[in-house]
């Protein structure tokens, strides 16, 4: 248990570090662009209107005021330090003067539901299927699924949401194509609300989980392939141990250890948002919030957006390390 | 297998029930008693924002500007529903003092805020005191450049002193696109800082209310007021919507699907061949500003190739005049427009009343106009440019392209300059230049290299604008390529850090033929120098001492003087022999009306009555012409 103790402490550190580095370079990468958001938002507001020169000088002025830009970048740093310590990431500045923690926090709930289902369930799916077909090698429906799945996988998922987007929206419209829920349905949570969302959430959901299924089925049937070689199997099979048997308990179980790192690698990643699906399908979350940020110069939302992500891939990563010592005793942990 | 089979029956059933729910995608409203029209701006990330005064807060074509707001008065950039004037919340035009340092505003009686509550002058006093006490509010800069103070001295009177001459003052308050907005004192007084409250729901002073809005800004819904009446609207008669969605119907190719379905009765733009696609295939309910080619409508902006005139390269006029020389007109149209641009050769858009005022007028002296190429002088205007698109079309489009010389004029545009490689070799040698092999040398021996800066995806038909003319310039032994700026176009157009670039420089009333709009801007006292921020619009960093006259001149007299228009042939001139920017044609948009729900929609021949675009603050005049086809 010492030895463990040991190994949290030092992974913890690590944790710490990894997050630091990467909200560093996230602070100079934003601060490093050439999207000033005071001049897009000069842009913005002086595009349709007969604004005189000499008002959009003193407008200038007014916002950089406004924004807390005067600073040098070193006044900055610290500033934003010291927001990230209470768990603030100051207002937007393409939306000001919300806070950002409320846009993110608004825009979450849908990122999460999207890509936690369309991982979870490309994972399931995958990882099943890809198991099957590595142990029952001669079956045709499994290796017509896995031509098919491995068909799918590398077109890129957006291509692949035009095309539903195209059967479903115009070929044979009986989907959804747009938002997150009905119009005008009250958002609360009774059964036509949450129906709405499960109907606007197929098209997106599918565009995901299609794509996304081939890489942990050929993931899982190598895997499978190689156990089924081992001697321990070959035993299970010799003592006349059924095949269910030796497929879940001897095969699968043992194949799916880097599955599950790789299955905690991606939802730390959803935080990131699934910007091309969201923008195709006009689903709302953080994908289509990041963008926009970015288009916008808002920094204050970028950072706030990257710094919440790289959290959540650390802790993810983080928490899968602390756990494989427990469940796998071959992991060395000195 | 089994299995399987009923998996899949399942499943197409399932399909078929949710394709019955997807049908209805409007909750509980009538869809017949609801127009659905895009809102470009996209998802609104603060959607409960309605406070239009705080700068950049939230939406404004939501719906906000065009059925909740009000102000003064209404410049429409087409023929206008009783008129290209409308006063609106005034009861006639702005009254000034002669030196133009006062400016009394009549308001009209008997509006009302949608909460009952009367508007009067002590709304506008508020408005006007409220942006002069603070600093970063959207109309706080050009009220405190200008207002030295506010009075009312009766209900129906406000007078504005100002801070020095200004004849062209009354433009803040009068609707283009937007305009500044009259806020509603008696919710606003109550706040504390203005630049905070989220005015949600808002009280409107529009002929509609808020009824809906999704919190994560893809849709919001607005009611007409019960007393409609009581708006400045309600003189032109009944609203025909009752509800009117703004919602956010994603890229191109979904607008086009969603109209297919008829779940978006106004897309406010999409691509040519989303268009062409539309006329082919739903073009019994699907239309656009021209019923047939080329469909879209040009609005008073004119996408130009802006040089930046303090590079040594363009500073000599012969350089930019043989730039423009080079240029074919007729496959720059190909290239960004598949053909339905409406080319311009002069400094204004061919768009609303100004074929009218100026391009009419200005053809004969065009087709005179000589320019001396160092070796002979030519004249290198073509009136038949415009004539020639349509011709080029004509063999495809078939019927849909009109053989009327007006309809193609205001389809297409008029003339424009000849291709003319010869002159501009002859131009470029006057200047200095030379010709080594097959490129071309600057006179301080260095190959002639152009940078074009271009939007990219978020403007494709400019940026395909942009590659046809440095392709035409490589062509002749120019070192031109093309610069996709992204994001970065505002901040590049405002740090001069840029060569050349398709963009525009030119903005104009549409209805009304006064320039002041953009064209003081253009001072030489407002050029910023190199590495120092320009200010719009003279992105072109372009001073002229006679441009300077012309403008003052400007400032000089009323707005509605005649002289204004003569002022204004005068700046075309002016710009066609220094060539400042290469003017190309109006930024057309593909506004596409859906009637399948709607009749009443505003067209370039039988119905001319505003603009189409939605997001304009003008569009509220298509809610009193829309009638119900059901």
């Amino acid at each position: 248990m010492p030895a463990y103790f040991a190994y949290l402490v030092r992974r913890f550190g690590q944790f710490v570090l990894v997050v630091f580095i990467g909200v560093n370079i996230a602070f100079f990468v934003t601060h490093a662009t050439p999207i000033d958001p005071v001049e897009q938002t000069i842009s913005a507001t002086t595009s349709f209107g007969s604004t005189s020169p000499e008002a959009v000088a003193l407008m200038r002025q007014s916002l950089r005021d406004l924004y807390g830009l005067q600073g040098g970048l070193a006044h900055q740093y610290f500033a934003f330090w010291l927001r990230v310590a209470h768990a603030d990431f100051g207002p937007s500045l393409s939306a000001f003067p919300t806070p950002v923690s409320v846009l993110i926090g608004r825009a979450l709930p849908w990122t999460a539901g999207l890509l936690i289902t369309a991982t979870l369930f490309s994972w399931a799916a995958g990882n099943l299927l890809g198991g099957l077909a590595g142990y029952y090698r001669d079956s045709r429906l499994l290796r017509a699924t896995g031509f098919l799945v491995m068909g799918l996988h590398p077109i890129p998922y957006y291509i692949l949401a035009f095309v539903l987007l195209i059967v479903f929206g115009y070929v044979w419209p009986v989907l959804p194509i747009s938002g997150g829920a009905q119009m005008n349905l009250p958002q609360r949570l009774d059964l036509a609300y949450i129906g709405s969302v499960l109907v606007h959430s197929i098209l997106p959901l599918l565009s995901l989980v299609l794509v996304g299924i081939g890489g942990w089925f050929m993931g899982m049937r190598s895997l499978v392939s190689n156990i089924v070689t081992e001697d321990y199997v070959a035993f299970a099979e010799l003592g006349g141990v059924s095949p269910r048997r030796i497929l879940l308990s001897y095969v699968m179980r043992n194949a799916l250890m880097p599955q599950v790192t790789g299955l905690a690698m991606s939802l730390g990643g959803i935080f990131n948002g699934a910007i091309i699906t969201e923008q195709v399908f006009g689903y709302p979350g953080l994908g289509s919030l990041l963008i926009d940020a970015v288009h916008a110069g808002d920094y204050s939302l970028v950072l706030g957006i990257t710094t919440v992500s790289i959290i959540a891939v650390a802790s993810a990563v983080l928490l899968i390390d602390l756990l494989y010592p427990l469940v796998d005793p071959r992991t060395r942990i000195g | 297998m089994r299995l399987w089979r009923m998996f899949a029956i399942s499943a197409v059933l399932c399909l078929l029930g949710v394709g019955t729910y997807a049908q209805e995608e409007i909750n509980s409203l009538p869809r017949n008693e609801t127009l659905i029209a895009e809102n470009p701006e996209g998802t609104i990330k603060n959607a409960g924002w309605f406070n239009i005064w705080a700068i950049n807060a939230g939406g404004q074509s939501t719906g906000l500007q065009q059925l909740a707001m009000d102000t003064f008065w209404y410049i429409d950039p087409e023929k206008g529903i009783d008129g290209v004037w409308e006063n609106s919340l005034a009861a006639d035009k702005p009254i000034y003092n002669a030196d133009f340092t006062e400016m009394t505003v009549k308001l009209r009686r008997g509006i009302y805020w949608s909460d009952g509550v009367e508007y009067t002058a002590d709304d506008v006093v508020y408005t006007v005191q409220t942006h002069l006490d603070n600093k970063g509010l959207r109309w706080s800069a050009p009220i405190q450049v200008n207002v030295a103070s506010i009075s009312a001295p009766d209900p129906t009177t406000v007078v504005f002193k100002l801070k020095k001459p200004n004849s062209r003052f009354h433009a803040l308050f009068t609707v283009r696109w937007n305009a500044m907005w009259i806020m509603p004192k008696h919710i606003f007084e109550k706040v504390g800082d203005p630049g905070k409250f989220a005015f949600d729901p808002p009280v409107t002073l529009g002929a509609y209310k808020l009824h809906s809005y999704d919190t994560n800004g893809k849709w919001f819904i607005w009611e007409r007021r019960d007393d409609w009446q009581r708006t400045s609207l309600g003189k032109f008669g009944e609203p025909g919507p009752h509800y009117v969605a703004y919602i956010d119907p994603g890229p191109p190719d979904k607008r086009v699907i969603l109209q297919f379905n008829h779940q978006l009765d106004i897309i406010h733009d999409t691509s040519p061949e989303g268009m062409f696609t539309l006329a082919k295939q739903a073009g019994k309910t699907s239309h656009g500003w021209f019923k047939g080619f080329p469909y879209a409508h040009p609005d008073p902006t004119l996408p130009a190739v802006i040089f930046n005139d303090q590079n040594p390269l363009f500073q000599n006029r012969d350089v930019r005049w043989a730039l423009a020389l080079l240029i074919d007109i007729k496959a720059v149209s190909m290239a960004s427009y598949r053909g339905a641009a409406t080319i311009s050769a002069i400094g204004v858009p061919p768009t609303g009343t100004y074929p009218e005022y100026y391009d009419k007028p200005m053809e004969a002296w065009l087709k005179d106009f000589e320019l001396d190429t160092g070796k002979r002088t030519i004249k290198p205007y073509d009136p038949t440019e415009g004539a020639q698109i349509a011709n080029m079309l004509r063999p495809s489009m078939g019927d849909q392209i009109p053989t009327d010389p007006d309809r193609i004029a205001a389809s297409f545009g008029r003339g424009w300059w000849k291709t003319d490689p010869q002159a501009a070799a002859e131009l470029l040698q006057h200047a200095g230049f030379t010709k080594q092999g097959d490129r071309w040398m600057t006179p301080d021996g260095k190959p002639f290299t152009i940078h074009v800066t271009v939007e990219g995806d978020g403007r494709p038909v400019m940026t395909r604008a942009g590659s046809m003319i440095a392709q035409e310039w490589r062509q002749f032994g120019i070192d031109a390529s093309t610069v996709v700026a992204q994001g970065t176009m505002a901040d590049r157009r405002g740090a001069g850090d840029f060569e050349a670039m398709i963009a525009w420089s030119v903005e104009t009333w549409g209805g009304h033929p006064d320039l002041s709009y953009f064209l003081d801007s253009w001072h030489s006292a407002f050029v910023a120098k190199q590495g120092e921020t320009q200010t719009p619009r003279n992105w072109q960093r372009w001073s002229n001492p006679d441009l300077d006259k012309i403008i003052e001149q400007i400032r000089g007299i009323s707005f509605d003087d005649p002289e204004g228009v003569q002022l204004g042939l005068d700046y075309l001139k002016l710009v066609v022999r220094e060539m400042p920017t290469i003017p190309l044609m109006s930024y057309n948009v593909f506004t596409v009306m859906d009637e399948t729900y709607w009749t009443g929609y505003p067209d370039a021949v039988s119905a001319p009555y505003t603009d189409p675009v939605p997001n304009w603050g003008n569009s509220r005049y298509m809610m009193v012409k829309l009638k119900p086809r059901q």
